[in-house]
């Protein structure tokens, strides 16, 4: 969910603040939906598929709220989802 | 009326979100305080704080149970009304049918059955007469629980959410009902009327004003929450649709209805009818361990969930042994069906038809009997959200129109403001009051449970004056002081929840948490000091935006009155 938040132009500024470049939107979105599937695959490896299926929806659901509450109060946190080097945007 | 579709979705969902949107409260909050309905109910009875029992032997400990089972006072009244003639005394009446339930929460067992009466029906399509009588066991000794005792969680919290307690004609269920469906139509609604759903998917700025604060967070919680929102509200619908909302089975199918449970029973081999040839009951306890060993064999988990036994006493009788649903999310199931007299199999459930598949998944994943403690608090995360969701979309209304209302004096804002209040503070007040009281209530006090009912009921109405009282400051565009007064008797009275649980029972959080450690109580308490804590921030929050407000509102006066003198 954190990279998926991060794929979005105005959640990466908000996140990198002033010195970000342009987000590199498409691998954020790769990393997020492979995270989403990965997640996926261990709720249905852990429980009954009956189950799995809603606890994988219900922690995205907990996941999302966590991480726009993180973004609303301490975004700079989320910089530990991209830990590589954001270019400066004049750089 | 409307320029566009869009508007008219704004429409619905602003009017009818509104006036079901204090029903949905209760329904949201009260379906989370069930999520842990076995666990309040601990706490509310300590002398049940025990570990959960697994289904006693039937032939040592509830043989006995049931011979001393009596018909309920209540549902013999009952059953008078509806039939002709005297009913028989209580003491000559036995029983047809019996039932014992529990669950893999559950240190107590709930026990039933059904007793045969002579007596004809006043109405001759009343073909289900019996007097009911049930009663609440400890599994370990067989003794009978008080019944005037109230089991808050799966008595009270838990009817509450899907009936609002107003029983009469089922008018609770009905309301509840259209509820539900008016959240689905909000959901669809608000998708419509939302312009921005995915770019601002994770949006929140709570240092915005109040209204777009609102906004955001009623967005987030409908949007990020919406397929528990969605599941839950047509999962209710579904679970009661065949019972009340088109109980087409017992009314237009009637005849249809009869003729396949006979058609049922010839295909089953279960016997639909008496024979009227008395035969004894085989071991039920072997019958049981047969049933487990065929569920063992199915790589199944093999706890008894649910036990029947029909025909009693008669050659017809058999045994109908359920597996209970603790490893998924369907209900009780895998039923093993045994002769009575003789204790041979008769039949076993086959697997589900796709329909019945689905059906049980819906019925399932809303009634939760699964072993899951993380799925049961994200329910509860889940349930939550609705709750922010609608409480935040009352707040928006308000905030929305209250500078207008308090031009021209409407008095609009003021009492959705006072009813947001009474919904969402107030209910909480009440349901913790409720707690309190059933600590604070003598142990020796006859219809203990009455008297908490009381308790729930006088606390909430007295949250409703208060913030009726309080709402003058809505019609002055502030912030009405009941919201943060009522905070802080929430954080007030779980605080004094948990030291009187303390007090009465000992039962302190260092003990069930560290030294003998019982989760079921120590959740409850746990639960009540992070209510007290988010209470008590939130009343600091709301003072300070009051204070905020309140220099606004000073400010705007003095400049209104010294344009009034230089214009003067």
């Amino acid at each position: 969910m954190g990279w998926f938040a991060l794929a979005m132009p105005a959640h990466w500024q908000q996140v990198f603040a002033e010195r970000a470049a342009q987000s590199p939107r498409s691998v954020l979105r790769v990393l997020a939906a492979a995270a989403v599937l990965m997640s996926a695959a261990c709720c249905f490896k852990a429980d009954h598929p009956s189950i799995a299926v809603l606890v994988w929806i219900m922690l995205n659901t907990g996941a999302g709220i966590a991480v726009t509450m993180t973004l609303a109060r301490r975004p700079e946190l989320l910089r530990a989802l991209w830990p590589l080097k954001v270019r400066p945007r004049h750089a | 009326m409307f320029a566009n579709f869009r508007q008219a979705m704004t429409w619905l969902h602003t009017w009818f979100g509104l006036v079901l949107g204090f029903v949905l409260m209760a329904c949201f909050f009260f379906g989370s305080l069930s999520v842990f309905d076995r666990e309040i109910d601990r706490w509310s009875l300590p002398d049940t704080r025990f570990d959960a029992q697994p289904m006693p032997s039937f032939d040592r400990m509830l043989a006995p149970v049931f011979e001393r089972l009596e018909p309920n006072p209540g549902d013999m009244a009952a059953t008078a009304r509806r039939v002709t003639g005297d009913l028989p005394s209580p003491e000559t009446m036995s029983l047809d049918s019996l039932y014992a339930y529990t669950t893999h929460r559950d240190p107590v067992l709930l026990v039933g059955g059904e007793f045969a009466i002579p007596n004809a029906p006043v109405d001759p399509a009343d073909d289900h007469l019996h007097v009911h009588g049930w009663a609440t066991i400890d599994p370990r000794t067989g003794a009978k629980l008080p019944d005037d005792q109230l089991k808050i969680g799966s008595e009270f919290f838990y009817p509450m959410h899907y009936s609002l307690h107003l029983n009469w004609k089922n008018l609770g269920i009905w309301i509840v009902g259209l509820a539900a469906f008016t959240m689905l139509v909000a959901l669809v609604t608000g998708v419509v009327m939302h312009r921005k759903v995915f770019k601002e998917f994770f949006t929140f700025r709570p240092k915005k004003r109040a209204q777009r604060s609102a906004l955001d967070l009623h967005n987030l919680t409908g949007v990020v929450a919406m397929p528990f929102h969605l599941f839950f509200a047509f999962t209710g619908l579904v679970i009661f649709a065949g019972t009340y909302y088109f109980p087409v089975s017992h009314t237009l199918l009637e005849p249809l209805h009869e003729r396949h449970e006979v058609a049922e029973a010839a295909r089953t081999g279960l016997p639909h009818e008496r024979a009227g040839v008395a035969a004894p009951l085989a071991s039920v306890d072997a019958m049981v361990a047969e049933a487990k060993r065929r569920w063992a064999a199915r790589d199944m988990a093999g706890d008894v969930g649910f036990l029947t036994i029909s025909h009693l006493g008669d050659a017809n009788s058999y045994v109908s042994i359920f597996r209970a649903g603790t490893d998924r999310v369907a209900l009780v199931g895998e039923a093993i069906y045994f002769d009575a007299s003789s204790g041979d199999v008769i039949r076993e459930d086959p697997p589900r038809s796709t329909v019945g598949a689905i059906n049980a998944f819906l019925t399932g994943l809303h009634l939760q009997h699964f072993r899951h403690w993380l799925l049961r608090w994200l329910y509860v995360l889940g349930g939550l959200l609705g709750c922010v969701c609608i409480a935040t979309g009352f707040m928006f209304f308000v905030e929305k129109r209250k500078n207008k209302h308090a031009a021209t004096g409407n008095i609009g804002s003021r009492v959705v403001d006072a009813l947001a209040v009474t919904t969402v503070t107030g209910m909480v007040i009440a349901a913790v009051a409720m707690l309190a009281g059933n600590r604070l209530l003598p142990t020796d006090l006859p219809a203990t449970g009455a008297w908490e009912i009381r308790i729930f009921w006088c606390a909430w109405l007295l949250a409703m004056v208060h913030a009726t009282v309080r709402s003058g400051a809505v019609s002055q565009a502030r912030i009405n002081p009941a919201w943060r007064e009522q905070c802080w008797a929430i954080a007030g009275l779980a605080l004094a929840a948990v030291a009187l649980n303390w007090i009465t029972t000992g039962d302190h959080l260092i003990r069930t948490v560290f030294v003998d450690a019982y989760w079921p109580v120590a959740g409850v308490d746990l639960s009540l000091l992070a209510c007290a804590a988010i209470a008590a921030w939130a009343a600091r929050r709301l003072a300070w935006h009051e204070r905020g407000a309140g220099q606004m509102h000073a400010a705007r006066s003095h400049r209104r009155s010294r344009t009034h003198m230089a214009g003067g």
